[in-house]
């Protein structure tokens, strides 16, 4: 494993974009959340932005905001970190020199694992120091309660870069890639759910896409929306935890296993 | 001892064959020359026995199967282009190579000495010269010195002195008694270089062996007289005439020994010709090479 990552890392600690994904990952994370501090007063029933930065309400309003930042550099990470392979023809290379096919996938595999753990590390590390300086009384029990964020964040990354991975893997090209991930992410699953399945078959299952179940890992913390869904459907508009949790094992799941079959089965 | 092994390796892209039962034996110390013309399937082949390619049908066996699948660390290979991280620089591209076959990686200095590319050795990949990409691959495939070096038309796009260059470097590792498997369609490389050779063409093997069988004894000769028909009728019933072909006006003899040139001068003289032409050409690859695959096609 530290081989496959070892060489995963020789591959990109030079290279320009992963360094900036990084770098801006960083700093927004913490600076869009505390740009909140510039807003006095929140629509009601919120009034106060405190509970931006307060335990344990920070634990969602970070995640959130850490939602769409791994949305964008940590999606796109995956997948220039795949079609570039292809498009130097490192890939081929690679095995050429003495990858096994399973060697390389697995060295994708443990980058995205690896990219995942820190992220989630560092929105666990900031969400602390946000929240430890904004609590008036920091009460242990106050800390934790929301601690299931850590791994659902996780999750979200997670689902997130297995989902560019396999459009990596299937597109083999970046520009392809890149707008396949973004159209599919914003519109389209969007138009599947709203306009396809909702007007024919109104039922929860609606929700079991793949990019809604990683967005409602860890959803936006308050929004009137959903009250109004509710009323108007009869089903709640976001999956529970369990269920988001879940329906994105299943399909990060897929992703990996149909992108090792790519792999396995492609002439390079 | 075998280092690799072919049997009736097959590939099809939809309809077109670009292998097709190919068979071939590779034997230790052997530098072995795949020569065929553009589009012969000999890339592919490699492709296949390198594992970014899967065949239709067929086996390959590397080393007696001594490394499992473990086998393409001990290779080291360049197929078609250079391919390189471009934004790392060529030692930094070098430690990748060595990692994945998992060596040390203490002789990249003097690798990149040997290929003449060290005072570059800190610059990114991108900013290399044609002919410096295809050194640093030649020196990529040397690294954690390999049983085996495979070459795809290893001197393509270079200029007459790096082909000079890569050729002798070629035949320096040769020396040192490690075995090539080199493609290419330029006969002359394969002749300069290999002591086997395999012609292929439209994915199919046309003839294998060493380079002085497939040369093979034939002398060519080249005669010509007032009356070619007469020359014919002369030489027709010349025992060492293999056979006669007209060209360019001039009756061209295989001959399947050597014979002086003053004896066939004789011998027609004797039957009241005389030669106004006679050359003593050795059959190169090239002829021979064109002879089977046009005989073939």
């Amino acid at each position: 494993m530290f081989y496959l990552l070892k060489l995963e890392w020789m591959k990109l600690n030079k290279f320009i974009a992963f360094r900036i994904f990084i770098a801006f990952y960083i700093v927004l994370l913490p600076a869009i959340l505390l740009l909140g501090k510039r807003i006095p007063e929140l629509p009601p029933p919120l009034m106060t932005n405190e509970v931006l930065f307060m335990f344990p309400t920070v634990w969602g309003w970070l995640a959130y905001v850490g939602c769409w930042l791994c949305f964008f550099f940590f999606g796109f990470l995956a997948i220039i970190a795949i079609t570039t392979e292809y498009s130097y023809r490192t890939m081929r290379q690679n095995i050429i020199t003495g990858l096994s096919r399973s060697q390389y996938f697995l060295g994708k595999f443990y980058l995205i694992l690896a990219v995942s753990l820190l992220a989630t590390a560092y929105y666990a590390f900031c969400a602390l120091l946000i929240g430890y300086f904004n609590t008036p009384v920091v009460y242990w029990h106050k800390v934790v309660q929301d601690v299931a964020y850590i791994p659902r964040y996780f999750l979200m990354c997670f689902g997130y870069m297995s989902f560019g991975a396999l459009l990596g893997f299937w597109a083999k090209r970046t520009g392809i890639a890149l707008f396949l991930y973004l159209s599919y992410v914003m519109f389209l699953e969007a138009i599947l759910r709203w306009g396809i399945h909702l007007q024919l078959w109104k039922h929860p299952s609606m929700h079991f896409y793949p990019m809604n179940a990683v967005e409602d890992l860890t959803p936006l913390p308050f929004t009137k929306m959903a009250d109004e869904f509710l009323s108007n459907y009869g089903f709640s508009l976001f999956l529970s935890p369990a269920e988001a949790a879940i329906t994105t094992i299943v399909y990060s799941s897929l992703f990996l296993w149909l992108s090792f079959r790519l792999v396995r089965r492609a002439d390079l | 001892m075998s280092i690799l092994s072919i049997q009736g390796l097959t590939k099809r892209y939809g309809k077109i064959t670009a292998v097709e039962g190919l068979k071939l034996e590779v034997e230790k110390g052997m530098s072995f020359g795949i020569l065929g013309p553009n589009g012969s399937g000999k890339t592919t082949t490699l492709g296949i026995i390198l594992g970014i390619i899967h065949a239709n049908s067929g086996q390959f066996q590397w080393f007696e199967g001594r490394y499992g699948n473990d086998h393409r660390r001990q290779i080291g290979a360049l197929l078609e282009t250079p391919n390189f991280y471009p934004y790392l620089n060529a030692v930094d591209n070098l430690r990748i190579i060595a990692h994945i076959k998992k060596t040390k990686e203490a002789h990249i200095d003097e690798l990149l000495e040997m290929v003449n590319l060290y005072h570059r050795r800190h610059s990114p990949f991108r900013t290399y010269s044609l002919g410096m990409k295809q050194r640093l691959a030649i020196a990529a495939a040397m690294v954690g010195s390999p049983e085996v070096l495979i070459f795809d038309e290893p001197t393509n796009g270079l200029d007459p002195q790096g082909i000079a260059e890569v050729r002798q470097t070629l035949k320096n590792i040769a020396d040192m008694g490690k075995t090539i498997i080199m493609a290419s369609h330029i006969l002359d490389e394969v002749e300069k270089v290999c002591s086997h050779v395999a012609i292929i063409k439209n994915g199919k093997l046309l003839a294998s062996g060493t380079v002085g069988a497939i040369i093979s004894d034939d002398i060519q000769v080249e005669v010509g007289a007032e009356h070619t028909a007469g020359l014919r009728e002369v030489f027709a019933a010349y025992p060492p005439v293999r056979k006669m072909e007209e060209r360019n006006g001039h009756l061209l003899l295989f001959l399947s020994e050597a014979v002086p040139a003053s004896t066939l001068n004789k011998l027609a003289f004797e039957k009241g010709i005389t030669l106004s032409h006679l050359r003593v050409a050795r059959k190169s690859l090239e002829s021979e090479f064109l002879d089977i695959t046009s005989r073939e096609a």
